[in-house]
């Protein structure tokens, strides 16, 4: 009974649905309100559609893949030992500056909404703390935290909306027309962009048991996601209403701002926002995990924990990097991150999919 | 690894627990609970200086409210330099429940106020935003004080109560600022202090009464709505609870508790585009009080009362919409409806809206009905002196007669 | 410096009375005498024993009577026929072994055997004669009993093994016996059912318990801390019981059971999670009580970690959180105590587990008292003496009470630690220190395994199946299946 470090697809399924909660409450419902107003509430099914490409592409692509091998050995062998070291690496640099802007990002919205006073050190060093211990750790162990907060988390999700239902107003939701259609596609794209991410995950896929045996039980993860993303942009476009929605940096958390639960507490976003700071451990411990794998693959060094710590030091430095408070990370967060999370997820990585799929062939 | 993962979680510890660097650490926004006092309601009055803001605070269950107060340039330099108050107390704003607005400020600090409390992350955006009327409202809050129920309990229970009397209602910050960002203009509760019945010793200089809704516009001063008007826009926002209305029905008066009334609104496009509003107001009453004789169980008196109630309430809804159109401030937000009911049809008003409006035709027609009498269909009986007739003498006189 | 006066001598020595007395030499309980065998002196035969461990009057009985009988044993019998015979059933002893070599025969001595060496052969013949001085079968007294057996193990492994004979009457119900110490020679049994145990579990269970290397089995942690995946864990890897229906319900679950000698409890292996929110009275009552209650133990685990990290992040850091007559209620009760309110919280969990611990080590009388005192003195003087403020004594005893509602006393312990360290993190940090701390708990939860089975199963790593399982108890009378997590076969019936 050694400690293997394999896990099932349902839990990495699971573990990516539970770090996309972080981006995609992040963004939501600014983002999609920007483009498609009052009916943003219908760019998640949209985009759960469009998503629904990539996530063929890259199911028909693994299919190629040997048992253990993972997206990075896949590539390599796709497109040739240097292109594909030479990709591979270029996506972990990616990613861990990705890392720090996840810290970043997590820590001014802890600043904004429940810690005014302080700066983004504290929580940045706790969050690399934390996602050093759980990027060194094994993989099914990260799944499993994921699995057993993913309840947690939902249930949160659900009482704050349900709490906010009373103050919803159907006349900042109604009436969407066929006019509002190129809105709601645009709208889509950041919520796609935020789908999308799930190929990053795939790094990871060569430590998933191939059990051929047994009928593996599926997550419906981009369905929930899209789901909640729905929700979040109902009742939070519902409550505040177009203008508002669109003027707030965390308009979600804004929403929660004003909830009581049953005269027994008065405001809840602290309990929130603390809460949701684990999806944001989760996310940073996976992204870290993923480029140890990648450089793991890349170098043919065969412990991936040597690469856990450097990984760390870097994202703690990117994020110490984006400075500026809360307009210089408005400004990446805009501009400079879709725009280079799209390449990789829409273009780089598909393309390199395709490319080892035609070679096979 | 495992070797280095203690030195270094105890490095970790240290710099946690050191924490001497500022902006390192979150111990800034450390708050000794004891030192606190709870903001329950803030004033904000127009000053030469800019504003001057008053908090009307309580440190704990048995102490008095206080009121500090400050004139700053703005709302936010003024709060923030009450939040420190003397003998090294705190002002916590989290609690607080309603901010009152001088009529004076409103012109120039509306908009500067509800950016603040939109911004501040300590306060609610559910904080109740209510213009004083005659008045300033640090006048109001000190006339309330003094009396046993502190100043911001006053105030709250006028709100929990304002809707139920079909006086007004409370609007948040995020309702106005959110009705003003897409309708450019808004509607608050307003309120104005009443000289109090010293009868009893516990009771402050002033009560605080509403004072109808005010019509709020960027830049522009506050225009207040009769009480006729108030209860007409209640029942067209569909915002309305309940209200006591006497009836005169023929040389009898009938209190009714009129309990639900809602409208339903009907666009009309013809070919140059909207023709009209139909608005079919819809209400129940109950009667709680009558004077005189009248005869509840004879459908002819009781379709009386129900037209008379259908004319008060026509008259409040027309009140309400007849001044809507003379300020040219829709704050019925009739364009929503319209837009909602027909958003293809509209797309083609929406830009002449501001001169369509004035002159819309608009129709309203009510109905109204009476459901309940609480037991009693009959006045009770005051004797003139002579034996009361028993139900079997009234049974037999009545068939008689018929 | 002592220096060992004993002679050498070899496990593998044949067995002589002088060898014998060599082996037990400065041994005052040791007792050595020659018995004529038939009554004949000229044929004479070795009777050793150490007394206390054998019964005095079996041995009388039992062994010298029919020896020393000349009509039973001719007074010529001598060497080889002699020992046959006695092996044979001469003597009314239910248990007896023949032994040519010394250590065995030694080992049987300790055992509670007495041993008939004859020199000649160089061989003995010993028999049971076990002391009936026990601890006898009584209630548990660390697990309250509602409505369920009262036989509670006992430090003798035979009454153990025999409790659990007892209710579990299967041919295929293995008990396989371990000694373990090198001073010590502590025998430990393994039990399982053939057929129906998981295989591996039972191969790897044995292989841990093998691999102890201790003087002795004398404590439980002998046992625990050696057999478990991850000993630094503060949370229990398995469940540990004296109640002898709560070990055989875990065996028929698939689980392999752990006796002891010496020790009045029994190990189970792997244990979970969950399964230390369970009570056998959850199989007791009703199906919808004993599901509302499993929950209501989930909820007092939640509350006995969290209650005071949460009172001090909000007090300190998180005040809009409070209701507005609740907070001028805590601003009012603070005014005039002394202590800021992480001081106040840390000094009251202390005071608290003072109590709890000076309740445990003293008398039980005293200890009542003193617990009473402690009670009064810390819960309404203090807070009379301002000293520390109502708000905080209603959290901590509420935190404490929940605590007291775990089943498991180990898993009790370890909340209880990790309540001190969250207290910590609520300090410096705040909510969001609270969320960091239970983020690395969980994680640590999530990562622990027991035997193979996941800490956090069925919460995590069994494919989202079976959750109901953790929380809910389905009826009797619908058919109960075993746990998936333990791989279990489908033999092991209570039929050849």
């Amino acid at each position: 009974m050694g400690k293997t470090d394999r896990l099932s697809e349902r839990q990495l399924t699971v573990l990516l649905f539970v770090s996309l909660l972080s981006p995609m409450i992040r963004i939501l419902p600014t983002a999609a309100v920007v483009f498609a107003g009052r009916a943003a509430w219908l760019s998640p099914p949209v985009a759960l559609a469009m998503a629904g490409v990539p996530l063929a592409l890259t199911r028909a692509a693994r299919r190629r893949a040997n048992p253990g091998e993972g997206l990075a050995e896949l590539i390599i062998r796709g497109l040739g030992k240097v292109g594909g070291r030479i990709f591979c690496a270029a996506a972990a640099l990616w990613l861990t500056f990705y890392g720090g802007f996840i810290a970043r990002s997590a820590a001014e919205r802890l600043l904004a909404t429940v810690y005014p006073n302080g700066g983004p050190g504290i929580f940045i060093a706790v969050m690399l703390g934390v996602a050093l211990i759980t990027g060194s750790g094994l993989t099914k162990n990260l799944a499993r935290t994921a699995e057993v907060l993913m309840p947690v988390l939902v249930a949160v999700i659900a009482v704050v909306l349900f709490s906010a239902a009373p103050d919803v107003e159907t006349v900042n939701l109604l009436p969407v027309t066929l006019r509002d259609g190129p809105g709601i596609l645009f709208g889509a794209l950041p919520i796609f962009n935020v789908l999308t991410a799930f190929e990053y995950f795939l790094f990871l896929s060569g430590h998933v048991e191939q059990n051929g045996a047994k009928k593996p039980r599926r997550f419906p993860w981009m369905p929930t996601l899209a789901a909640v993303a729905l929700a979040v942009t109902f009742f939070t476009l519902g409550t505040l209403g177009e203008a508002l929605s669109v003027s707030m940096e965390n308009a979600f958390f804004m929403l929660i701002r004003n909830i009581r639960i049953f005269g027994v507490v008065e405001r809840v976003e602290s309990v929130v926002v603390a809460i949701w700071i684990v999806t944001d451990f989760i996310f940073l411990g996976a992204v870290i995990m993923v480029v140890s794998e990648i450089w793991r693959s890349v170098t043919g060094v065969k412990r991936r924990q040597a690469f856990v710590p450097p990984t760390a030091a870097l994202s703690g430095a990117a994020a110490f990097l984006i400075t500026g408070g809360a307009f210089e990370l408005q400004r990446w967060s805009d501009t400079l991150i879709p725009a280079i999370n799209m390449s990789f997820t829409v273009i780089l990585i598909p393309g390199a999919l395709l490319i080892t799929m035609l070679r096979k062939k | 690894m495992r070797r280095a993962a203690i030195p270094a979680l105890a490095g970790a510890l240290a710099v946690l627990l050191t924490a001497c660097s500022p902006g390192l650490t979150i111990f800034s926004n450390y708050r000794s609970l004891e030192n606190l006092e709870l903001v329950r309601t803030v004033t904000a009055d127009t000053a030469r200086e800019g504003v001057h803001v008053t908090i009307c605070s309580t440190a704990g269950e048995k102490s008095d409210a206080r009121m500090y107060g400050r004139v700053g340039p703005s709302i936010g330099v003024a709060l923030g330099e009450l939040i420190h108050l003397p003998l090294g107390r705190e002002a916590i704003l989290s609690h607080t429940e309603n901010l009152l607005i001088g009529e004076a400020y409103v012109k120039e600090g509306l908009a500067q106020c509800l950016d603040y409390m939109e911004r501040f992350s300590e306060m609610r955006l559910d904080t109740g935003i209510l213009i004083v009327r005659g008045g300033t409202a640090k006048d109001l809050v000190e006339g309330l004080t003094g009396g046993e129920t502190p100043a911001p309990d006053a105030i709250a229970g006028l709100g929990r109560i304002a809707a139920r009397i079909g006086r007004g209602y409370f609007f948040t910050c995020r309702q106005i600022a959110a009705s003003l960002a897409e309708n450019g203009c808004a509607l608050a509760m307003s309120v104005r202090g009443e000289k109090a019945d010293k009868l009893f010793e516990d009771r402050g200089e002033l009560d605080i009464e509403p004072a109808g809704f005010a019509v709020l516009r960027p830049g522009e001063d506050p225009v207040f709505l009769s009480d006729e008007e108030t209860w007409g826009a209640l029942m067209l926002l569909g915002l309305f609870r309940s209200r006591n209305v006497d009836l005169p029905v023929g040389d009898t008066v009938l209190t009714v508790s009129v309990d639900k009334a809602g409208a339903s609104y009907t666009p009309r496009f013809d070919g140059q585009g909207l023709a009209g509003v139909d608005i079919a107001l819809t209400a129940q009453a109950n009667v709680i009080c009558m004077e005189g004789d009248g005869d509840l169980k004879d459908p002819a008196y009781r379709e009386k009362a129900e037209k008379a109630l259908e004319e008060a309430l026509r008259q409040a809804a027309g009140a309400a919409l007849d001044r809507s159109r003379v300020l040219q401030v829709d704050f019925l937000d009739l364009a929503g409806i319209v837009r909602r009911k027909a958003p293809l049809k509209f797309e083609g008003v929406a830009d002449k809206w501001g001169e369509i409006f004035p002159e819309l035709p608009l129709t309203v027609t009510v109905k109204a009905e009476l459901t309940r009498t609480f037991d009693i269909v009959d006045p009770p009986a005051v004797s003139k002196g002579e034996e009361a007739k028993s139900p079997w003498e009234k049974l037999t006189d009545s068939l008689r007669d018929s | 410096m002592i220096k060992n006066k004993q002679p050498e001598v070899s496990q593998e020595a044949p067995v002589t009375a002088a060898a014998m007395e060599a082996v037990f030499s400065d041994c005052y309980d040791f007792e050595s005498r020659e018995l004529n065998i038939g009554g004949n002196p000229g044929n004479t035969v070795r009777l050793c024993f150490i007394d206390g461990l054998v019964s005095g009057s079996d041995v009388a009985e039992q062994v010298i009577r029919p020896l020393t009988d000349p009509g039973r044993f001719g007074a010529n019998v001598r060497g080889e026929q002699a020992a046959a015979m006695l092996l044979g059933g001469s003597v009314y002893v239910y248990t007896s072994k023949c032994r040519r070599k010394l250590g065995e025969a030694v080992e049987d001595l300790l055992n509670g055997f007495c041993a008939l060496i004859f020199d000649s052969q160089g061989e003995a013949v010993t028999f049971e004669v076990k002391s009936q001085q026990r601890r006898s079968v009584d209630a548990p007294k660390e697990e309250k009993v509602v409505k369920g057996a009262k036989d509670a193990f006992v430090e003798t492994l035979k009454v153990n093994t025999t409790l659990v004979r007892r209710k579990l009457r299967n041919p295929h119900l293995k008990i396989r016996e371990f000694t373990l110490g090198e001073r010590a020679r502590s025998a430990v049994a393994l039990v399982y059912i053939d057929g129906f145990t998981n295989p591996d579990l039972v191969a790897e269970a044995g292989r841990r318990i093998s691999a102890i290397r201790a003087e002795g089995v004398l404590t439980s942690a002998v046992i625990e801390e050696n057999i478990v995946d991850n000993y630094r864990s503060p949370f229990p890897q398995t469940i540990s019981t004296e109640r002898s229906d709560k070990f055989c319900l875990n065996i028929l679950e698939g689980r392999v059971g752990i006796l002891a000698d010496g020790l009045p409890l029994g190990f189970l292996a792997p244990g979970t999670f969950s399964q230390f929110m369970k009570v056998p009275e959850d199989h007791s009552g009703h199906f919808l009580v004993a599901s509302a209650l499993t929950i209501l133990r989930y909820l007092s685990a939640v509350l006995t970690l969290l209650a005071p990290a949460f009172y001090v992040a909000v007090a300190m850091y998180h005040q809009e959180m409070i209701p507005t007559r609740l907070m001028q209620s805590m601003i009012e009760s603070r005014s005039s105590v002394p202590f800021p309110t992480a001081a106040e919280v840390i000094l009251m969990l202390l005071a608290f587990e003072l109590l709890q611990e000076a309740g445990i080590r003293l008398p039980s009388p005293i200890g009542e008292t003193v617990s009473i005192i402690g009670a009064l003195i810390v819960g309404q003087s203090a807070v009379e003496a301002r000293v520390v403020s109502p708000v905080v004594v209603v959290v901590i005893a509420l935190a404490g009470i929940a605590g007291y509602t775990m089943p498991n006393q180990d898993m009790g312990s370890a909340l209880r630690l990790c309540r001190f360290l969250l207290v910590l993190a609520a300090i410096f940090l705040g909510m969001f220190g609270v969320a960091t701390g239970c983020a690395i708990l969980v994680y640590h939860l999530a990562g622990l395994e027991s035997y193979g089975v996941p800490y956090m199963s069925p919460f995590a790593g069994s494919e989202g199946r079976h959750l109901s399982r953790a929380l809910l108890r389905r009826s009797m009378a619908v058919k109960r299946d075993r746990e998936p997590e333990l791989h279990t076969g489908r033999g092991g019936e209570a039929k050849l």
